[in-house]
């Protein structure tokens, strides 16, 4: 491991000064569990480390008429133990809990969860120079490719790995950048970004930006949400394919209806076409299978992840046939 | 008169290390601190295959805190196993040991190995066993790449004739993958000269063929390497090499102070050793009635870049062929091939997993097609007491080898009827169609078996000394390693009872080569058996002088006096205690030393077992549930319950992993491990493991030390073949590859769907 300068940054200015002075050299840490590894594995070399551990205001969980806020400092674990959380969004408890393992989630961070970067085993090879670390080639393209995507890829087949930005994205959160210039606030579906914008990142965040907070809306009556995870093992894995799922059900009527898929495309996944195969449509008239298939409609899948097709479409229909009540049969 | 039995034997003692281990007080290699003690650290390879033409170390040399550089130039000519050189002007696999420096600390010793400039002419490579014999495939090493030149052959009877004689032929072609023992230990050593004097601290399952190697590989006599093995976080077979350790030795030497050298995580799993992968074309004749009358298998094994134990694991691949099913004619063909793969090595039972895996999926389908129950099929031609049909080959004055290949040989002792008949009541295969859930679930349930076949503990040489101590304990001496699995409590219990002292009166001396005499490696699940007869014959000799000592002090007969208790008594109710016979004994201390070459020349020595599983696959996720598992196993008498029933579920345990999940892999296009971490190689955890019930067969073996038969290795042999018959019976599907992952079960069920 290459020796780094460790500064604990006192406020978001002084961390936000700290990351802009040195664009390619610093890095902001929360709870280390993903860069340590990253520098560990020789993947990244930074020269800082700008700890946000003692800005003021970052952690904990805020609750307004409106909805949550939540600091982007808070770690998985307080927000596993956070019971009116789980009551009033079942599906982004799930997620949390389902993250790593109880020793990650007690250092891990909700910022830093949503911020990590892919798993992809070229990337985190540096045995492997690929597109993503300024290389020509997606070793996954003709390579081992069972984990990556099959959605949304372009020249780049990552997948993003978080389990709670499909959940936060589909109960319509919003994001609070913190940086050199304007405070922003934009949905955070909107600060994920593809490789056909950035190839080298999966975010929005400019040089020196921090991602400050996460605002969930106030549930609302009728709606329901869920988190279905496929992993290879029950604990400590990443998703093979996710799917959160919120809906609202007005009057025996889906009113409202968000599907976003993990582990499947470089980004949290929307499913818009199955999503507006639910809109409109009277609860026992909802062909659950149907709507699994328009989510995968557009997959296209590499050699080792045909599956993936398969397992998203099913991990839908279960997650739309669970929130509607309908007898699990096929 | 004969030992009174004083309850040592079949007694669950906790092992001796518990409370170390518990405490963290135990110390393993990479704890040893030694003044002035400087951190090495090794340059791998990133090319699978490459000619190393020079390598410029002078400015790692320069860096400030290093203190020893070692490369292939200037490295002895030694060679640690017969095609491993100390170090190699040729790489064979990406993470192949280069060069290696010594350092005050570690991050500088990593900071160096960036320094060290390598000219590599990169080779072509071949990372596929069977391209790997193509002529004109790129050589691993000289004089080709299939081991020996030829395969391995190995027939009793004539298994054409055998076809000839059956109704139906079945054949199938299985695959497994190489997986990693995962160990929580990284390998590790540490290495400390006084003038010629080296010692090397290392985790390790043979010290004393470690001292031989590194003698060797070193060049220095054998009485000048002292090895010493301290606790050892865990081995499954592996940690017998000594590349590391004799790097380790030469850096300490080159800077004139101790170096300890210790893994990463990511090279344990990359440089480490793993078990092979293979491919098996396995054929069996059957009878219409469902008589075997012959089985045939050819296994294609990968050794990777380096031999290892390679020999030992392609012959053992096939043992379930030749020996499990009662057969005239059996035939096992094995092909052993370099690559350029990362080097695999022993792995708890060698080749039989994978070689029973094969064997007990086609029995599977076999039943399945002859519409016989496979818990009927296997206890009609399972192999009895009686062995195999034909005749005896070895010379009747000779040991029979533990993996004969001949007939007209009896067994010891044989539950394998027992195994499958309590196996089957606990999990109640009878009853099991009853437990399908609704028809319409994706959740599908199914139950499955196999029943296994494995050497029963006579290994090497074996030796043990005993003594007498002053206070009236004992000291067992012992050159075996315990691996973790805890063989040396079961040795202590052996001389404890034989010797007639309670078992918290014997010590145990042993993991020092200066200490104890030599002893094999632990392995091929030999520790009990071998290390306990010669435990037992050593407690023999000591117990006859004692009484010896004692029938003379008191004017007796030696007949007329027995050792109860710790203490030595007649038949009139005199008694001396053993710290008073160590007293008057006319040498002092009274030590003995036994010597043993075990196995049996009227019997195969052989354990056998049955497993059962019963599984839930999930049609919409691919995952397999284990809910249950049963394995009963014939290890002859069983010395420590509890020990006993932890070697089962350990091994049921790790091979869930190898059934499901676990797999080294490698990049085709330029042989990089893609997934050297806990995370990727995807060891299950608690959450994904069954309950486990272990039954024992009541057997004594005639030939073992209180009755004792192998156990270490084979919980880990029936476990795959059990959980794939029960996907199949879950969901229909047969999978001949492993790992059975959900991905795989999603695209068979997608083929079949289509078909």
């Amino acid at each position: 491991m290459n020796p780094f300068r460790f500064v604990d940054a006192q406020s978001p200015e002084h961390a936000v000064s700290l990351l802009e002075a040195d664009p390619s050299g610093a890095r902001p840490l929360a709870g280390g569990t993903d860069l340590m590894g990253e520098i560990k594995e020789g993947v990244v070399e930074p020269a800082t480390l700008v700890s946000l551990a003692s800005l003021p205001g970052m952690a904990g969980v805020e609750r307004t008429a409106d909805g949550l806020i939540i600091g982007t400092m808070t770690t998985l674990a307080e927000l596993e133990a956070d019971e009116a959380l789980a009551r009033d969004y079942p599906a982004l408890a799930q997620a949390v809990a389902s993250v790593a393992t109880p020793q990650i989630r007690n250092v891990g961070t909700l910022g830093g969860n949503l911020c990590q970067r892919p798993r992809c085993w070229y990337y985190r090879s540096p045995l492997f120079d690929c597109r993503k670390k300024g290389g020509a080639i997606c070793f996954a393209v003709n390579g081992s490719s069972k984990y990556h995507a099959i959605l949304g890829g372009v020249d780049c087949y990552i997948v993003h790995p978080s389990d709670i930005a499909p959940v936060l994205i589909a109960l319509g959160a919003e994001a609070t950048l913190v940086g050199p210039g304007e405070t922003r606030t934009l949905p955070l579906e909107d600060f994920f970004a593809g490789p056909e914008r950035n190839i080298e990142a999966e975010t929005v965040l400019e040089t020196g930006e921090l991602l400050t907070r996460v605002f969930v809306p106030a549930p609302v009556s009728g709606q329901r949400s869920v988190y279905l995870k496929a992993r290879e093992r029950r604990t400590q894995d990443f998703a093979l394919a996710s799917v959160a799922a919120s809906l609202r059900v007005t009057g025996g009527v889906v009113e409202r209806a968000s599907l976003v898929l993990g582990g499947v495309a470089p980004t949290p996944w929307r499913a818009a076409a199955a999503e507006d195969a639910l809109r409109g449509v009277p609860v026992a008239e909802v062909d659950a299978d149907a709507v699994g298939q328009l989510a995968v409609r557009d997959a296209r899948p590499l050699r080792d992840n045909h599956f993936k097709v398969r397992l998203a479409a099913s991990l839908v229909r279960r997650a739309v046939a669970t929130l509607l009540g309908h007898t699990e049969r096929r | 008169m004969a030992p009174s039995n004083i309850g040592s034997i079949g007694v669950s003692h906790p092992r001796r290390d518990l409370p170390e281990k518990l405490t963290g007080d135990a110390k393993y290699t990479a704890d040893v601190r030694l003044p002035g003690m400087l951190h090495g650290a090794i340059l791998r390879s990133p090319y699978p295959h490459a000619r190393i033409a020079a390598v410029d170390a002078s400015r790692a040399a320069a860096l400030p805190g290093v203190h020893a550089v070692l490369t292939p130039f200037d490295a002895p000519e030694g060679r640690v196993a017969p095609d491993l050189p100390i170090l190699d002007t040729r790489a064979r696999f990406v993470g192949d040991e280069v060069a290696a420096v010594a350092a005050e600390d570690e991050d500088t010793a990593r900071q160096a190995l960036r320094l060290i400039d390598v000219s590599y002419e990169p080779l072509r490579f071949v990372t596929d066993p069977v391209e790997a014999m193509n002529p004109g495939a790129p050589g691993v090493h000289e004089g080709g790449n299939l081991v020996g030149g030829k395969p391995i052959a190995l027939e009793r009877g004539d298994v054409e004739e055998g076809f000839a004689q059956a109704d139906r032929i079945f054949e199938d072609e299985f695959a497994t993958q190489s997986h990693s023992g995962a160990a929580l230990e990284p390998r590790a050593a540490v290495a400390a000269w006084e003038g010629d004097r080296l010692t090397v601290w290392k985790s390790s399952r043979g010290i004393h063929a470690d001292r031989l190697s590194l003698s060797l590989s070193l060049g220095i006599p054998r009485e000048n390497v002292r090895v010493v093995g301290p606790h050892m976080g865990a081995g499954y077979g592996n940690k017998d090499e000594t590349r590391l350790s004799a790097i380790t030795a030469i850096l300490a030497r080159r800077a004139g102070r101790p170096v300890k050298v210790e893994l990463t995580r990511e090279e344990e799993f990359v440089a480490g050793r793993h078990r092979h992968a293979t491919t098996t074309k396995m054929r069996v004749g059957v009878t219409n009635d469902g008589t075997v009358t012959a089985v045939h298998a050819t296994t294609i094994m990968d050794t990777g870049a380096y031999l290892s134990s390679g020999p030992g694991v392609i012959r053992r691949a096939g043992q379930g062929a030749l020996y499990l099913y009662r057969c005239a004619n059996a035939r096992y063909d094995g092909y052993l091939v370099y690559t350029n793969q990362p080097s695999a090595g022993s792995y708890r039972a060698l080749g039989a997993p994978q070689g029973h895996f094969a064997l007990e999926s086609l029995i599977d389908r076999i039943a399945e097609e002859l519409e016989i129950d496979p818990l009927d099929f296997r206890l009609k031609n399972h192999v009895g007491p009686e062995g195999q049909p034909g005749e005896r080959i070895t010379p009747l004055n000779q040991v029979v080898d533990t993996q004969p290949v001949e007939g007209g040989v009896p067994f010891s002792s044989n539950g394998l009827r027992e195994c499958l008949e309590r196996g089957a009541s606990a999990i109640g295969w009878r009853e099991r169609r009853a437990a399908q859930p609704d028809a319409g679930s994706a959740i599908r349930r199914g139950m499955g078996m196999s029943m296994f076949v494995y050497r029963g503990g006579p290994g090497g040489r074996s030796i043990a000394r005993m003594r007498l101590e002053d206070d009236g304990s004992a000291t067992l001496t012992t050159g075996i390693m315990d691996v973790g699995e805890g063989s040396l409590t079961v040795l202590a219990q052996v001389a404890a009872e034989t010797l007639g002292v309670p078992y918290a009166s014997v010590r145990v001396v042993s993991g020092d080569t200066r200490l104890t005499p030599e002893a094999p490696i632990t392995a091929g699940s030999t520790a009990t058996f071998s290390g306990g007869l010669a435990a037992r014959s050593a407690a023999e000799q000591l117990r006859a002088r004692i009484v010896e000592a004692a029938a003379a002090k008191l004017g007796i007969a030696p007949e007329d006096v027995d050792i109860t208790d710790g203490a030595v008594v007649d038949a009139t109710g005199r008694r001396m205690t053993l710290a008073q016979v160590a007293g008057l004994a006319p040498e002092h201390p009274l030590e003995v030393e036994a010597t043993i070459d075990p196995g049996s020349r009227e019997y195969v020595v052989n354990s056998f077992g049955a497993h059962f599983a019963e599984v839930e696959v999930d049609t919409d996720t691919g995952n397999v549930s284990v809910l249950r598992f049963v394995a009963a196993h014939d290890s002859g008498r069983i010395l420590n319950p509890n020990m006993a029933v932890n070697q089962v579920e350990g091994g049921v345990s790790q091979m869930l992993g190898f059934t499901l999940s676990e797999q080294m892999l490698t990049d085709a296009r330029n042989g990089v491990t893609l997934n050297a971490s806990f995370l990727e190689h995807k060891s299950p955890t608690i959450l994904d493991s069954p309950p486990i019930e272990v039954i024992f067969a009541d057997v004594v073996d005639p030939v073992g030390p209180f009755g004792a038969k192998a156990l270490g290795e084979p919980p880990s042999v029936g476990v795959a073949p059990a959980i794939a018959n029960a996907i199949y019976d879950a969901i229909g599907v047969r999978v001949r590859e492993l790992p059975i992952t959900p991905d795989v079960i999603l695209n068979e069920l997608t083929l079949k769907e289509t078909e």
